[in-house]
């Protein structure tokens, strides 16, 4: 039927078409869902932003696109003690208004978003940082004490040119950023789109664009409409659905990667059933994790069984997966009915795919659970699960990201003891956290955190789900590397015609 | 007159207050905006300094009574999430918001009021039934299946039109034929019912006997004591468009109110969606009490049972 329609409409459209825009090929649009909120890189930051203004600043360190850290804006660095990092700032880097990078702008950048005044989102990765102080070419910061995510945090620290933010304003700095990044801020139609130009005197890759628009279409069906009908060239947050639409056809591509969010169902051991430790295997045992990834999701989402991803430094690669065997689930619950029926609630937020937390209600419920379902707008959500345990729900149902790709980023805020995010109370636990937390040995952290990860496998202190995965489309002759920190720098991107 | 103006413009007033207070109090009873402005990882205390830079921190009344201080100057505030005036962001969208609207009104009416005639003048008809059937198909279409639609025949397979966005005249076509569907479905309809009405009536048997044509008929007699149910209808369809606007700017990534709304709905940007809201009453409030005016000018009888 669709075929038929197709071909009728097919010679229909022989006649010319009127009003069909095409974006040039110089130049790249992209959809993205929403309009950025904002263009200051250190005030609100969520990917729709920071899609955007990643491309107008430079950072301190960036990561390339395997995730290892490199340097930007900082050619070297040094742990001089340990709460002291030195790091050697590249000469000759200018801001778009020509003013050269100076390493007073690199303080100043520090200093701005650690300003408690200045009301930053992002000051709880940073406020670690409690100085920083130039001398020559070298910037000096001073940490509170050993931080060995600070490397992974300066990934995400933009560098703004002090004298323009001074100049203008953090208001009008917003509306018309300068930045020393591969693409120059153009224009921002608000509501519609933010166009940027090439940086041509950039100092590192430029971009092979002349002109980069990031459009805001929030309907993901548009989204993809955009996309074949040849009016975008990249779109972003498309769903497995739509990925089998555009699996057909050859003008177009689906690219996916597996990103650094970690689905996790949260269990309040305070409260009956979950407080047995009985209970949490059986719950476990239900659960088919692979018919979550691979029957429901189909977006390349991994199975996960620790509190981290093969994308986050502290993962450990010998966590045996779970198990799925709901057979040994119902004769834990049949055992102690009493217990099993103990009603529960999961706790869960619009923001999430409501498939994954109907089929974990039904899972569990054929296991012989009694547990309810329990929707509630985001703030709310996030009141309950940040609650006292006695205030707590039963279940849980979220997704954790620290944008760091540092276990620390994760496991400490779920699983610690002092993190209003943790319902877990174990002391030895949180002392592997700690450990974890404040080396600077690699060697010694991986262990601490292999031991946490073992620990909650063996423990079902939460049950970690799948590593989420991340849907593009794309033309089919756009090269473009996803990764797990979702960036999306335009000069490492490329398009043939 | 003037007594009924007076009458109608205090009424006016007192929805917009009765408005305005349920829409300050129902949108702080949905949860507090400042866990979503910050990363998952903040700390309790960063959450508290945040609720004190915002104001949100204060008693409850204290913020009501500032926010009335604030709307009786026409100060709307500034949006959390964007740092901007909301005057500034509202004013940026009601342009596109009246594009639309407007072109979806003018579709509505163009193909409206002479689809409700025809139907009318061919009462028993089948083509009456025809046109029926497609009206009611316009009427039962929901917005966001047939503008997907609509893109996928004209914007992905034909490439006629672009597929969203906005910018050209072309742009505004489809968003239009979308939001003007419903409202063109509801005019074809009331001008049917209300010709079929006056067909019956003696003047317009008079005037056929004196052998006026259909179309002096229809024009000069016909449609203007039809206007009255027409002018109401059009009241209520402002709103209408305004409320279908939330769908259709989604979907066709159109820059208006609609839009802007759902995006500060999801950003929980309470300010800004507080401002649309308001604007939308004022809007309905006031294109009720200009219909109330115009019937009072097009039929005194109306200004005279208001007394």
């Amino acid at each position: 039927m669709k075929h038929c329609l197709q071909s009728m409409v097919t010679a229909a459209a022989l006649a010319v078409p009127l009003f069909t825009t095409s974006a040039m090929a110089q130049d790249i649009t992209i959809d993205l869902a929403g309009e950025p909120a904002t263009m200051d890189p250190h005030k609100q930051w969520n990917p729709t932003s920071y899609y955007v203004y990643r491309n107008i600043f430079d950072n301190v360190l960036t990561r390339d696109n395997d995730g290892t850290i490199v340097g930007q804006i900082a050619t070297s660095w040094n742990q001089t003690t340990n709460n002291t990092l030195e790091l050697t700032i590249r000469e000759g880097v200018t801001f778009h208004d020509g003013e050269a990078l100076e390493p007073s702008d690199v303080v100043y950048s520090v200093k701005r978003i650690t300003n408690k005044d200045f009301g930053s989102p992002q000051l709880g990765q940073f406020n670690k940082i409690v100085d920083a102080s130039a001398a020559g070419n070298v910037v000096t910061l001073t940490t509170d004490g050993p931080y060995p995510a600070l490397m992974a945090q300066l990934v995400k620290l933009s560098i703004v040119p002090e004298h323009v933010v001074e100049a203008v304003g953090d208001d009008e700095f917003n509306a018309a950023p300068i930045g020393s990044g591969a693409y120059a801020f153009s224009d921002w139609d608000r509501g519609v789109s933010v166009t940027l130009t090439r940086n041509d005197s950039y100092w590192g890759d430029k971009g092979p664009f002349e002109t980069a628009i990031f459009r805001a279409v929030p309907d993901a069906a548009t989204r993809v409409a955009d996309l074949q009908a040849g009016t975008a060239d990249l779109v972003v947050s498309i769903d497995s659905d739509a990925a089998a639409q555009l699996a057909s056809s050859t003008e177009v591509k689906v690219l996916s990667a597996p990103t650094e969010r970690v689905a996790y169902m949260g269990l309040n051991l305070d409260k009956p059933p979950f407080n047995d430790p009985k209970m949490r295997r059986a719950a476990s045992l239900a659960i088919d994790r692979l018919g979550i990834t691979e029957g429901l999701l189909q977006a390349g989402e991994i199975p996960m069984a620790q509190m981290a991803s093969p994308a986050h430094f502290g993962y450990n690669p010998d966590v045996a997966a779970f198990e799925y065997d709901l057979d040994a689930a119902k004769a834990i619950t049949g055992a102690n009915p009493d217990l099993a029926a103990t009603p529960a609630t999961l706790a869960t937020a619009p923001v999430f795919d409501q498939r994954i937390v109907q089929a974990l209600q039904q899972m569990l419920n054929d296991a012989g659970f009694n547990i309810s379902i329990s929707m509630s707008d985001m703030p709310t959500y996030l009141g309950i699960v940040r609650s006292d345990p006695s205030e707590n729900s039963e279940l849980s149902f979220g997704r954790w990201s620290c944008a760091c790709q540092d276990a620390d980023g994760i496991a400490y805020p779920v699983l610690h003891s002092d993190s209003n995010w943790s319902r877990v109370n174990v002391p030895e636990l949180d002392a592997l956290l700690e450990t974890a937390r404040a080396s600077l040995d690699a060697a010694v952290r991986q262990e601490a955190y292999n031991n946490v990860h073992q620990m909650v496998r063996d423990n079902y202190y939460t049950l970690p789900l799948y590593q989420a995965a991340v849907l593009y489309g794309a033309k089919s002759n756009l090269n473009f590397v996803p990764t797990a920190n979702e960036s999306m720098f335009l000069n490492r991107m490329s398009m043939p015609n | 007159m003037l007594r009924f103006l007076l009458q109608r413009g205090g009424q006016a007033l007192i929805a917009v207050f009765g408005v305005v207070t349920l829409v300050f109090f129902i949108q702080r009873l949905t949860g507090d905006p400042t866990a979503l402005l910050l990363p998952e990882t903040a700390t309790q205390a960063d959450i508290e300094a945040m609720r004190a830079t915002l104001g949100l921190d204060r008693p409850m009344w204290a913020q009501y009574i500032d926010f009335l201080g604030d709307i009786a100057r026409f100060d709307l505030g500034r949006s959390f999430v964007q740092n901007a005036s909301v005057w500034e962001i509202i004013a940026s969208r009601i342009p596109e918001t009246l594009q639309l609207a407007a072109g979806a009104l003018a579709i509505a009416l163009l193909i409206g009021l002479p689809l409700g005639v025809l139907m009318a003048l061919t009462a028993q008809k089948p083509v009456s039934r025809w046109t029926m059937g497609l009206v009611l198909a316009c009427q039962s279409m929901p917005t966001f299946w047939s503008g997907i639609m609509m893109i996928l025949v004209f914007g992905v397979w034909l490439r006629w039109l672009p597929s969203s966005g906005t910018g050209t005249f072309a742009h505004l076509i489809m968003p239009s034929i979308a939001l003007g569907l419903l409202s063109l479905a509801t005019y074809a309809r009331i001008t049917r019912s209300a010709v079929v009405d006056e067909l019956g009536k003696d003047y317009v048997r008079s005037a056929r006997a004196r052998g006026v044509g259909t179309g002096r008929m229809v024009c000069k007699h016909l449609m203007r004591n039809s206007l009255i149910p027409i002018i109401s209808i059009t009241a209520l369809e402002i709103s209408q468009l305004l409320a279908g606007a939330v769908i259709v700017e989604t979907v066709f990534a159109w820059p208006g109110l609609g839009l802007l709304t759902v995006q500060s709905i999801a950003a929980r940007d309470f300010v800004v969606v507080q401002a649309v809201v308001l604007l939308g009453a004022f809007v309905t409030i006031f294109a009720n009490l200009a219909a109330d005016i115009l019937y009072s000018i097009v039929d005194p009888r109306v200004r005279l049972s208001g007394r």
